[in-house]
């Protein structure tokens, strides 16, 4: 039983596809999870949702310029969060209707787009999907670069990080520069969904910041625990979907998602248990 | 007594509204000041622009005989300085967040840091703090689990986990019981006769106010009139700050 799909599995851990593959689960689940679990307390869960498909614009903007995607899809969804942040601080609209009329407008702008290319070699399924197999060296050191930076800064202002995701405007009043901390985070933000989008895709992207995250939040007490839980489970669930996806011969995008809907699941189960035994005692 | 708060002719506008006008008064070290008023009189707005959180349109602002700029937040050296609790503490209850985390978070200073730095005496200020608002046994527990009373010690905590001047409260100890009211009060009178500190409350609680403040500043856009609770607390100002069918008036000097 599962013996050919186990020979299988260890024939394409020999790969250098493979091994880049798990490389880059791994980092872009430190990331993911590291960031949405400031992100699901801050409610910006929509907010990284929109980003991930407006990705699908800077893409095709790279292609129709004639550009490598990885090199417009950066510049292009941290200026996109930028703007969509402005948008929603020039108004009176609750933050999700401008985010659903920005996530409208740049999916219909991308498909406009799409239609002016003439010919492109990557596949619409894997923009929509994602395919880590594929990821490239360039891509892995982006990656981590990436993760080092949202590591450095926001180990470095955890204190403030902290307090502004608590109450904004005790923040404030304790001489937290807000709207500088706020951009900056909407920066990273941005930018580790334009890295994660080559692995998961644009459908998907959105579910390596919140499911970690909000396994996480079921599972722990402490504030700090919770942001290395959440990094944990990102980087852990990322690995196991990619060895699911080789094993079984399946896209390795949504395995991804699988394992981490799974130990969701888990978690939501446990933490009712857990609750039921301290009811009991 | 040494100024501790000096506000000279402070106007601050929400949009096109004057909310406070040509507001001027002192707060003392060591001394306890009601703000009073009706709804909408501009308490909370007058706050939060002495904090920086709100821009003032005209006047000055000096704290410790510093004077804060007022193109600018005030500088972080003098936010230290302040303590503030918000009159509503609304937050994410589901929040993953111990009693020790969030009384930590009002030690911090601005700036980068490493999470680990001053661990040990951060450790033992949140002790010290907990205690002194006699929720040590609280420490350990998640923050989603306490109930209004318990938060608001915790926060009083958060206030004077490190050394302060000046204590700025809204509301503070609203929906506190009445021994928890009575703890609430023998703690700000310690901090401001032990340790100097000068506390700026708004309230509504007009007994309160009599009992336990020095002074107050009755506010309705404009100061109505500042002094001690027997001189200002007259049915007369209250009339003229509240409305003229202000006549429920009750305190126990």
């Amino acid at each position: 039983m599962f013996t050919e799909e186990i020979t299988r599995l260890i024939e394409l851990l020999q790969f250098p596809f493979m091994q880049r593959a798990l490389w880059g689960g791994l980092i872009l689940g430190l990331l993911g999870g590291l960031l949405g679990s400031f992100a699901i307390l801050r409610q910006l869960s929509f907010f990284s949702h929109t980003v991930g498909h407006a990705a699908l614009l800077g893409i095709v903007l790279g292609v129709l310029l004639n550009l490598d995607p990885t090199l417009t899809l950066l510049p292009f969804t941290v200026l996109f969060g930028l703007g969509v942040i402005y948008l929603i601080d020039q108004t009176d609209l609750w933050s999700d209707t401008v985010l659903n009329i920005v996530f409208s407008a740049s999916l219909a702008s991308a498909v406009i787009a799409l239609s002016f290319v003439k010919s492109y070699q990557g596949n619409l399924m894997n923009l929509l999907f994602g395919d880590i197999l594929a990821i490239r060296y360039g891509d892995l050191w982006l990656s981590l670069a990436v993760l080092i930076v949202a590591i450095a800064s926001l180990g470095l202002t955890l204190w403030a990080q902290t307090l502004l995701t608590l109450h904004e405007e005790m923040a404030k009043a304790q001489g937290i520069n807000v709207r500088l901390h706020q951009t900056w985070f909407v920066i990273l933000l941005s930018l580790a969904v334009a890295v994660a989008i080559k692995a998961v895709g644009v459908l998907l992207v959105n579910a390596f910041l919140v499911i970690p995250a909000a396994t996480a939040k079921l599972l722990s007490q402490q504030f700090t625990a919770f942001i290395v839980l959440s990094s944990v489970i990102g980087a852990v669930s990322a690995v196991a979907g990619i060895v699911t996806s080789a094993a079984l011969n399946v896209s390795s995008g949504p395995s991804i998602v699988v394992a981490q809907f799974i130990l969701f699941v888990f978690a939501v189960l446990f933490s009712r248990f857990n609750q039921q035994l301290k009811r009991d005692r | 007594m040494e100024t501790v708060l000096a506000i000279e002719d402070l106007n601050v506008y929400r949009g096109a509204y004057a909310a406070v006008q040509n507001v001027s008064f002192t707060l003392k070290a060591g001394t306890d000041t009601a703000l009073i008023g009706p709804n909408g009189a501009g308490k909370s707005t007058l706050v939060k622009a002495i904090l920086g959180i709100l821009p003032r349109h005209s006047g000055s602002i000096a704290l410790l005989g510093q004077s804060v700029d007022r193109s600018r937040h005030l500088p972080s050296r003098l936010q230290q300085q302040i303590a503030y609790l918000p009159q509503n503490f609304l937050f994410d209850r589901g929040i993953p967040m111990t009693v020790a985390e969030l009384v930590d978070l009002g030690w911090g200073k601005s700036g980068l840091r490493l999470p680990w730095e001053a661990r040990p005496q951060r450790v033992r200020a949140v002790q010290e703090a907990l205690a002194q608002v006699k929720a040590s046994h609280l420490i350990n527990q998640p923050i989603k689990g306490l109930s209004g009373g318990e938060i608001k010690r915790v926060l009083l905590a958060y206030c004077i986990v490190r050394p302060r001047r000046l204590l700025i409260l809204d509301e503070a100890p609203a929906g506190l019981d009445f021994q928890s009211e009575a703890e609430f009060y023998q703690l700000l009178n310690q901090l401001k006769s032990d340790y100097g500190w000068a506390i700026l409350q708004i309230s509504h609680d007009l007994d309160i106010v009599s009992r336990h403040c020095d002074r107050v500043i009755c506010l309705n856009r404009s100061i109505i009139c500042q002094g001690s609770p027997d001189t200002v607390l007259l049915p007369e100002n209250l009339v003229a700050a509240y409305s003229p069918e202000f006549t429920r008036y009750h305190h126990n000097h």
